[in-house]
This record gives structure tokens, sequence and C-alpha cells, in this order.
């Protein structure tokens, strides 16, 4: 995509590797609809990690300051219960987990482990709010593009807040 | 001994060997910060970092060499012309102040004391810090000469090479180590980066007021003491009091401008100092320090004691920087005291 960014004849100062990542974000559903030039800005923004098979990504309960897409491998997000660990989802290329963090940075609600060797693009909080003080156009999109998601997970799942409002009793989550 | 304490050990030997490059890595990672915007701008446009910083440095040295034909002839005369007046200018310095501190003592007879104190202080942190001999300024000369090719150097390779250095640093970093040490950095970079460009940008808008100022006010050397007001307004507190002070001198000097110029001069570094706190620094610095001013005197006031000059510049940024470490602490304390939502399940993972 950013290969028609540059003309021909200077392809050869592209950056390969910053040329991928932005048509890799584009297939996210949390940043789909963003400008070709916003996607390039928000790519630089991202980091990379490689993880080996088994390591743990995050833990649940852990306090959440990032995003994280997967570029290659697998990894498992899954919740303690009290018969054991279970398994929420399974992720590949392109999916994105940990959204909640961009919102704010509570705790997270699911533990994420790699199943196979795998190379994880991390967002960090302060980044994207950086990135939106300059551009209002990304806080929009994928604003919106993250109440899609909570709204489509509502309506799959009634009861959705589990936190007793202040004054109304300490009832234990469900 | 554990292998890890070897390392450290091994790093901190090195870096006390090493402990000369301390200045220039230091004004060269504040030089890339003030780059890096553009860097970033190209980063997003995927053009490779070492086109984009190769051409950014080009167009550096060919602004400097453009800036170096245009203003350089004038700075040139009115250093020239302040060297050549510099033996005539100490004499008449040292006349007119013994004569301004006698009349004063002699009005007022409480002064004697607090004059005696602050020629002490200007001696220790004016006098005694000057070259000694020729070869103390041949000295000065040569580092700064190797500041001037070391810094753009390493500026350089950190703006080309960043990213692949915390790529390599993120895949040595333990798992549970990347949310939060690494957001913390992340932040913190955020602050120093927003801090340095709005420094930089607002000793520009000065020095560039202040120049402008005194050549509308007909004071000698306006480009010299322009420059000089902004690279002092770095220094807070102390820098504007030394721009003012600087042409105040220039005025006190100058035949024909007495006490009324040295009004104007007053006047004029106030009115930008007031400007400079109410619109430019909103702006330039803005949302980066939140120190209260308490807290500024007394980090820049440490700073001095520690590093001298140096201490004083870095002493906000420092400040700051351990401000917010403490912040992001508790606030990460704050957020592990709290329970777990179990509201975004599903299709939202963690």
């Amino acid at each position: 995509m950013l290969k028609r960014g540059l003309p021909r004849w200077l392809e050869w100062a592209m950056d390969r590797e910053q040329a991928r990542r932005a048509p890799f974000l584009a297939h996210s559903p949390l940043f789909a609809g963003l400008p070709r030039r916003l996607l390039g800005r928000l790519a630089t923004r991202f980091l990379e990690k490689a993880y080996s098979a088994g390591e743990v990504v995050f833990h649940e309960g852990d306090p959440g300051r990032a995003l994280f897409v997967v570029v290659e491998g697998t990894v498992e997000i899954t919740q303690a219960t009290p018969r054991g660990e279970h398994l929420v989802r399974t992720l590949g290329a392109g999916d994105a987990f940990g959204e909640l963090a961009l919102l704010d940075e509570s705790r997270r609600s699911r533990s994420a482990r790699v199943a196979a060797p795998a190379r994880l693009l991390i967002l960090y909080k302060t980044d994207f709010d950086a990135l939106m003080d300059g551009e209002a156009r990304i806080a929009v999109v994928v604003m919106r593009n993250l109440s899609r998601l909570l709204a489509a997970y509502a309506r799959s799942n009634p009861v959705v807040v589990t936190e007793p409002a202040p004054g109304l009793g300490a009832a234990e989550p469900t | 001994m554990k292998p890890s304490w070897l390392w450290i050990a091994g790093i901190a030997a090195l870096a006390w060997l090493a402990r000369g490059l301390a200045l220039p890595v230091f004004l060269a990672m504040a030089f890339a910060y003030l780059l890096s915007p553009i860097v970033a701008w190209a980063d997003a446009r995927a053009i490779r970092r070492s086109v984009a910083v190769g051409a950014l440095f080009a167009v550096i040295i060919a602004v400097l060499l453009a800036a170096g034909l245009l203003l350089g002839p004038r700075m040139v005369i009115e250093a020239s012309a302040l060297v050549d007046g510099l033996p005539a200018l100490a004499s008449q310095i040292d006349t007119r102040l013994d004569g301004a501190v006698r009349e004063l003592v002699e009005a007022a007879p409480v002064f004697r004391r607090v004059l005696h104190e602050g020629g002490g202080w200007a001696n220790r942190f004016v006098l005694d810090r000057a070259p000694r001999d020729p070869s103390d300024l041949f000295e000065h000369a040569g580092h700064l000469f190797l500041l001037a090719i070391l810094v753009p150097f390493f500026a350089f390779f950190l703006l080309r090479d960043l990213p692949r250095i915390v790529t390599a640093a993120m895949d040595r970093l333990p798992p549970q180590h990347v949310e939060t040490s690494v957001a913390v950095w992340r932040e913190l970079n955020g602050v120093i980066g927003r801090y340095i460009r709005g420094v930089v940008l607002d000793g520009l808008v000065v020095g560039v007021l202040a120049a402008l100022g005194l050549w509308a006010l007909r004071i000698p050397y306006p480009l010299l003491l322009g420059a000089f007001a902004g690279a002092a307004n770095v220094v807070p507190f102390l820098g504007p009091l030394l721009s003012a002070a600087a042409a105040g001198l220039v005025v006190l000097l100058t035949p024909g401008q007495g006490l009324a110029g040295v009004v104007r001069v007053a006047v004029l570094f106030l009115a930008i100092k007031v400007l400079d706190d109410t619109i430019i620094q909103p702006y330039t610095i803005g949302r980066s320090v939140h120190l209260h001013p308490a807290l500024l005197l007394g980090s820049v006031v440490v700073g001095n004691h520690a590093l001298g000059v140096l201490g004083m510049i870095v002493a906000v940024p420092a400040a700051t920087v351990l401000q917010e470490t403490v912040r992001l602490l508790l606030e990460h304390r704050r957020v592990l005291a709290r329970r777990p939502l179990r509201s975004d399940a599903g299709r939202l993972s963690g």
C-alpha cells in the first residue's frame, strides 16, 4: 500500500518493514477506516517483540497499559475458573488483543499466553494518547471501532457491568 | 557472584572509564529528541531511516551554512568589536562599578555586607570559572570543537539506529516487564521529548524577540545579546536575569544611553519574560512540565551544586522525570488495588 506513497525512482529509499506494517494494521477491525496517511503515523508508534511458545504476555489482574497485535504465531486468551484455566479465544496473525488498555489502565480481565512462537506489535496507551492529541481523526475512528466491538459484545452478552455501582451493595462479579 | 552482577559491574566500570563522553552523549540525546518528530514524519511515509536522517543532516548543514553566510559577517563584526574593546570595557566596568558601589555604601551602609557576599558569589560563579591563561583558552576551544564534532556524530547514529536498539532490547526483556517498565519508559520518553523541543523553541522565540527589541532600542550588539538571551533562557530563573544584566551592562557602557537606556532594556526584558511565561511557554513547553515553582527552584539550586551550569539546565527535566516516575509507580499501585472488571470478556480480549 505504501509503495504507492513513494515514486518508483525512490523505491530504493523505502523502509520495507515500515511499509509492511501499515497495510497489516489496516486489516485489524480496530483500525479499519483509517486513511493511509494516519495508518502510516500509527504504525510508527508500535514496538515489536518476539515471544517464545509458553511465554505469558500478561496475566489476568495485571494493569493493562498496551494493545497487542499478532504479526505471526498464535496467542491464546484464557480465563481462570474454579475448574482451571478456560480457553476463551485463539488468535492468529492480524488479530488484536488488550484493546481496553487504550481506554483506561484498568486490570486485565483475561490472561494471554503464546501458544506458538510469535511476534507481537505493541502500542502503549501513552503513545496512542500522544497520537490522538495531534490527530483527532485517529481518536474518532479507533474509538468508533472500539465502541462497535463493545456494542457487539453487549448485544450477545446482556449482562455487561458486573462491578457494583456505588451504594448498591457488594455483589460478587458473575 | 551471580553473572548478572558481573554484567552490571562491567557496565559500571565501562561507564566510569567513558565518563568523559557523558556530556556529548547527553547533548546528542537532546539533539536527537529535537529532531525525532521530523524522522517520525519520514517513518510514517516508510522512508528508510538512514536516508531520512542523512537528508535531514544535509539540510541542517545547508541551513547553518546559509545562516552563517547571512548572519555570520554581522556576528563577527559585533564579536570583534566586543573583543577589541574588551580591555577598555573591563577598566570602564571596574571604574563605574567601584563608583556605584561606593555611592551605594555611603548612602546605605547596610549594603556593605550584602555587596561583599554578592561579590564573592560572582567571583566564584563567573571569574573562577574563566580560563586563566591562553593554554586554558585553547583547551576550552578544543573541547568545544570536539563537542561540535561528537554531538552530531552521536545524534546521527542515535536517530538512525534507535528502532533497532529498542527492538533488540525488547526481545531480551522478560515478558513480565513489557507492559509496566516499558510503559514507564514510553511515558518519560514523551515528557522529555516534549520538554526539550519546547525549551529549544522557547529559547528561539525569546532570542528573536530580545534581538528585535534591542535592535529597535538601538542598543549595540543586538544579535549577540539576542543569541545570548535565547541560549541563557534554557537556565530557569537565572537565565533571563543574566541576559538582562548583560544587556544592561552594555547599555551602561554605551556613551549617550545612560540610566534611561538601562530602564528601557529592563522594561524590554521584563515584557519578554511576562510574554514568555503567559503566552509563549504554554504553547512551547506546555503540559510537559508540571513542577511546583518551589520544586523547580529547589531542583535548579541542587543542579547548580552538583554540576554547575549544566546541572541547572538538566535540573528541570531530571526533576520532572523523578516526579513522573513516582506518579506512575503510585498509579501502578492504585490500579493493582482495584478489582478487575469482568465486563470486557468475549470478543474483547484482556
